[in-house]
């Protein structure tokens, strides 16, 4: 269960990215978090394992305070964690084993880790995680050599090495090809069928409609919907996105 | 605005041209250029060059071997030398004299078109040098000398009339230059060798705290992030020359101080280098790598190192090209290496050997530079 209470951000240059924000996650959902460009979706997403520091408000994982926890109480909870970007946010030069086994740092011996050495069942975990995601047959390749849509997999892939509770996938499939969305969401919905709950931001309604069990939507900072994808209409779109906005259908591309 | 009017305008523009003028001319007086002088003193050039292009390289063995024959001075103070009738061998045109008396000497069968020192052995054990003659083209020459009284027969022993032949034998061998100036110039490169690895040792741990990206955070952080940018370019302010006096004053010439003045140098330098490629790494892979729960050095570990190794490299060894470089100078003020035989060579006029130092730098900064540009592509 996650837990936003009253979250703001407020940048040191006095933009308000996230204001008065309240909500929450029970397990096992997957809430998609929707919202134009700069409306505060990847701010929030990173207030909740503190990539960003939050100004006020709090959030509660499992009843533990992150807003409050030391730097290696926050380790602890962020190794439980997965984080999914859209530039995917792999080390480009390293090989595809090396980003997976990366997801994995929380938990290992650090020191060895420093020396980069891996125990043989870490990298069992990583080649598992890579099969899983369909492109064991990458492992040794350089990150950089792979296709878009194959990235994300590997960022995938680093995530379920830190075996999540949850996931934040901050528009996991803006950078690729409309196309790949599907492959790339499908991961993350059967992981939320295991039991991980999802927090995710998209931007195509109809990705909305099919994978979110619950949605919320964010304009200039402030949480302007809360609900059932079903109850987002073309009405509701306006409000979300303003009245110029045309709804894009990925499915129709 | 207004526009300005067109003559205040040219004016204006006049003025500007001659300041630009006045300034130039001034520093054409302050810098004492003489142009006549250039040509005036051509020949000194000339000669300086000449030596440069003929850099001593290669000498040959040679084998001496003295011929000789009794001369005494005054006639009848002891028996008179005779000569050999074949091989190389001196015929004075009497066979002895008066003091103060002029003879002719001939030589025959002596190696052709070589130079021939004639000296005399004195009855005292002590030689004096008569003339230096040239060969012909079958090995013999003639000379006019004079019977000085120093040559005066002393307890029946007379002096003794003698040349010296030098035969080379065996093949070429490096001269003493060549084995010197390749001796300093591997003083010189691994001087160069040696800085860059200790100052590469000690600037890229510091070019972390140098970056902000990795370094500015809460109030610890910048407080290290000023400290070790400064300390990086207040030691640039000092140029390698500077920095090598000052060592060479405090430990001696050599190449000791050569090296601790180069590595100071290099470490501001690789530092400023190495904290700017770490500031400009795509930071995605640091925020991946903090949201999976790595701590800050592994973060740096996986995320950072990977970025920057390439680039590293690269500077490293660029840099070790730039220390061939700046040592064969800070050699010139104590540093040791090429630099400071060079200095030796010239300030003890012997421009041959200069010349030899000097291809030496040239080629191997060459061939440096060369290496540096070849592994730098293939790292990046």
């Amino acid at each position: 269960m996650l837990r936003v209470e009253h979250l703001t951000k407020i940048y040191p240059n006095g933009t308000v990215a996230l204001k008065d924000v309240s909500f929450e996650v029970p397990d096992g959902e997957f809430l998609v978090v929707i919202g134009l460009s700069g409306s505060g979706k990847s701010t929030l997403l990173r207030c909740i394992n503190r990539l960003i520091e939050p100004t006020e408000g709090k959030i509660y994982w499992n009843d533990v305070d992150i807003t409050a926890a030391s730097p290696a109480q926050l380790r602890q909870i962020r190794r439980q964690i997965g984080m999914i970007f859209q530039q995917f946010n792999l080390v480009r030069r390293s090989k595809v084993i090396t980003n997976v086994l990366a997801g994995r740092l929380g938990y290992v011996n650090p020191w060895l880790s420093l020396l980069g050495i891996w125990p043989a069942e870490e990298r069992r975990r990583a080649l598992a995680a890579l099969e899983r995601v369909g492109i064991a047959d990458k492992a040794y390749e350089r990150a950089d050599a792979l296709s878009g849509g194959q990235q994300q997999r590997v960022g995938i892939a680093r995530a379920l090495m830190q075996e999540p509770r949850l996931i934040l996938a901050d528009e996991p499939v803006a950078s690729l090809d409309p196309v790949l969305a599907h492959s790339i969401l499908q991961y993350l919905e059967e992981l939320n069928k295991e039991g991980v709950t999802v927090i995710c931001s998209l931007h195509f309604l109809d990705l909305v409609h099919r994978y979110a069990t619950r949605v919320i939507a964010l304009k200039q900072g402030v949480k302007v919907f809360e609900g059932k994808p079903q109850e987002i209409d073309r009405q509701r779109f306006k409000e979300i996105y303003g009245e110029e906005a045309q709804e894009v259908r990925a499915a129709s591309l | 605005m207004q526009a300005m009017p067109a003559l205040q305008r040219i004016t204006r523009s006049a003025l500007l041209i001659a300041l630009v003028i006045v300034v130039l001319g001034f520093s054409w007086r302050a810098t004492g250029i003489d142009l006549p002088r250039l040509l005036r003193d051509l020949p000194k050039g000339a000669t300086l060059v000449r030596a440069f292009l003929t850099p001593d390289l290669f000498t040959r063995e040679v084998e001496t071997s003295v011929i000789g024959v009794d001369f005494p001075v005054p006639c009848g103070s002891a028996p008179q030398g005779v000569p050999p009738t074949n091989g190389p061998r001196l015929l004075p045109s009497v066979g002895c004299a008066a003091p103060g008396e002029t003879f002719t000497l001939m030589g025959k069968e002596f190696p052709a078109s070589s130079e021939i020192l004639v000296r005399w052995l004195l009855p005292d054990g002590r030689t004096l040098n008569a003339v230096r003659v040239r060969t012909d083209a079958q090995g013999a020459f003639t000379a006019t000398l004079q019977a000085r009284p120093i040559l005066t027969t002393q307890d029946g022993k007379s002096a003794r009339l003698e040349a010296e032949i030098q035969r080379p034998v065996g093949g070429l061998k490096p001269s003493q230059a060549l084995r010197d100036v390749a001796r300093e110039m591997f003083v010189t490169i691994f001087m160069a060798l040696l800085s860059t690895t200790i100052a590469t040792l000690i600037a890229a741990p510091l070019s972390f705290l140098a970056a902000s990206n990795i370094t500015r955070r809460g109030c610890l952080g910048s407080g290290v992030y000023y400290l070790s940018r400064s300390f990086f370019n207040i030691i640039r302010a000092y140029d390698p020359l500077v920095m090598a006096t000052i060592f060479a004053f405090w430990l001696g010439y050599g190449p000791f101080a050569g090296v601790l003045a180069l590595t100071v140098v290099t470490i501001a330098s690789l530092g400023k280098l190495f904290s700017e490629v770490v500031e400009n790494i795509d930071p995605g892979p640091l925020e991946a790598l903090q949201a999976c729960g790595a701590n800050r050095l592994q973060t740096v570990r996986y995320a950072v190192v990977p970025q920057i190794v390439p680039d590293f490299i690269s500077f490293i060894i660029y840099h070790w090209d730039i220390n061939v470089r700046i040592s064969t100078i800070i050699g010139y003020v104590g540093g040791g290496g090429i630099g400071f035989y060079l200095s030796q060579r010239i300030n003890g006029f012997e421009y041959n050997q200069a010349g030899t130092a000097l291809w030496a730098i040239v080629i191997v900064v060459w061939l440096m530079d060369f290496l540096s540009a070849e592994v730098r592509k293939r790292v990046v």
